[in-house]
């Protein structure tokens, strides 16, 4: 039988140990219990996409997040050093996967995938401090207006 | 007017904007205001991203299936054996120099009628996107991730992949340096076979280990998503 990757131990460890508030955000409440997800679209609508297309967006705005070398701007060999990774790395990757994985479970596990991916990001955003929750809900409502512009 | 002329139905598309939509677009905006990400660098990423999928990993297995001389070089060198089904794993990527989320190395696991490889991540969800494209959704999930690993016989018959007792079940864990990805033992049946056809029926979930390749198979069979009712506790 194989064993549990000791990362994953050590990483549980770790992100169990921190204080992090475990309270559900008010503004992604609203969309969980609101929000049309993409399979009910796709069903009224007669769509057979599996994916929403924002699907590759968000999945690049992890990326972004994550690595510091998915960015261009910043090539050379300097960018390729610890300290530039330290430096520019806004949220580890495997940190967020590992919050991603709890959230889903604690607050968003009756919602469809991506969506919950989506929701999972936004709430580790502003429980650490990289976003508020009524700056975002301001930004929502700016682009919903743009979107629906008619 | 032929039937190529007639004009064609306009093809179904959602025609409302979701809350989700909106989110996704707000948290993306915001983050390149407060200068976390650039705009130009997240566009060139998602231009990038949106090239990627299983085609060039199944071409490698049909052309290694196809040619000894090469599936000796995909076993022993899967970037370079990369490089002949278009994908090039450091140049490829808009930085030129690969990604910490896509390490510059691809290990083939071939499969023999004795052994058979299954790929996961347990620590988060790594995945050969380069060769592969995105990860499907059960790839993600906690319960996959955490019950593979020990027992991977039971999770793959939930798969409807039945292995014998003689074969060998052996789960390769992806890491922060390998990318992997299965070449599965050529199935019956496509003998004289071009490597079009046998491309068809390497689907994404045989180059991950949980389903085999067949004739007149080439699609991914719907998977259900379970949450991992006894998940990993310490």
């Amino acid at each position: 039988m194989a064993e549990i990757n000791p990362e994953y131990l050590d990483l549980d460890a770790d992100m169990s140990k921190r204080d992090m508030d475990q309270s559900p955000v008010f503004l992604l409440e609203k969309i969980k219990q609101e929000g049309r997800v993409w399979g009910d679209l796709c069903e009224q609508y007669g769509v057979k996409n599996p994916d929403p297309p924002w699907r590759v967006t968000l999945e690049a705005t992890c990326d972004m997040l994550a690595e510091n070398n998915c960015r261009t701007s910043d090539t050379g060999e300097a960018a390729q050093t610890a300290e530039a990774e330290k430096d520019t790395k806004v949220l580890d990757g495997i940190e967020r996967r590992w919050e991603e994985d709890h959230l889903v479970k604690e607050h968003y596990a009756n919602v469809p995938f991506p969506e919950n991916q989506l929701l999972a990001l936004a709430h580790t955003l502003i429980r650490r401090g990289l976003m508020d929750e009524n700056e975002l809900a301001r930004k929502m409502k700016e682009v919903d207006q743009r979107l629906n512009m008619t | 007017m032929t039937d190529e002329h007639k004009p064609h139905a306009p093809a179904p598309m959602v025609d409302e904007v979701s809350e989700f939509e909106v989110l996704e677009i707000a948290v993306r905006e915001l983050a390149i205001e407060k200068g976390l990400f650039t705009a130009e660098d997240h566009q060139r990423w998602t231009e990038y991203m949106h090239t990627l999928g299983p085609l060039p990993a199944a071409r490698l297995v049909a052309k290694a299936w196809l040619d000894p001389e090469y599936k000796k070089l995909a076993v022993t060198d899967g970037v370079k054996a990369s490089l002949e089904v278009g994908i090039d794993w450091v140049n490829s990527m808009p930085t030129k120099f690969g990604t910490p989320s896509d390490y510059c190395n691809l290990r083939v696991l071939e499969d023999t009628p004795t052994l058979h490889h299954v790929v996961v991540c347990t620590l988060c969800s790594c995945y050969p996107r380069p060769i592969l494209g995105q990860s499907p959704e059960w790839y993600r999930t906690p319960n996959y991730r955490r019950r593979l690993v020990r027992w991977p016989r039971q999770v793959l018959a939930e798969f409807g992949l039945q292995l014998p007792e003689e074969v060998e079940v052996r789960v390769e864990d992806s890491n922060q340096k390998s990318r992997f990805i299965v070449l599965p033992v050529r199935p019956e049946g496509t003998e004289g076979w071009t490597e079009d056809q046998l491309a068809e029926i390497v689907t994404r979930d045989c180059l991950i280990g949980v389903a085999l390749p067949r004739p007149g198979k080439t699609a991914n069979d719907p998977r259900p998503v379970r949450p991992a009712l006894k998940p990993y506790h310490h």
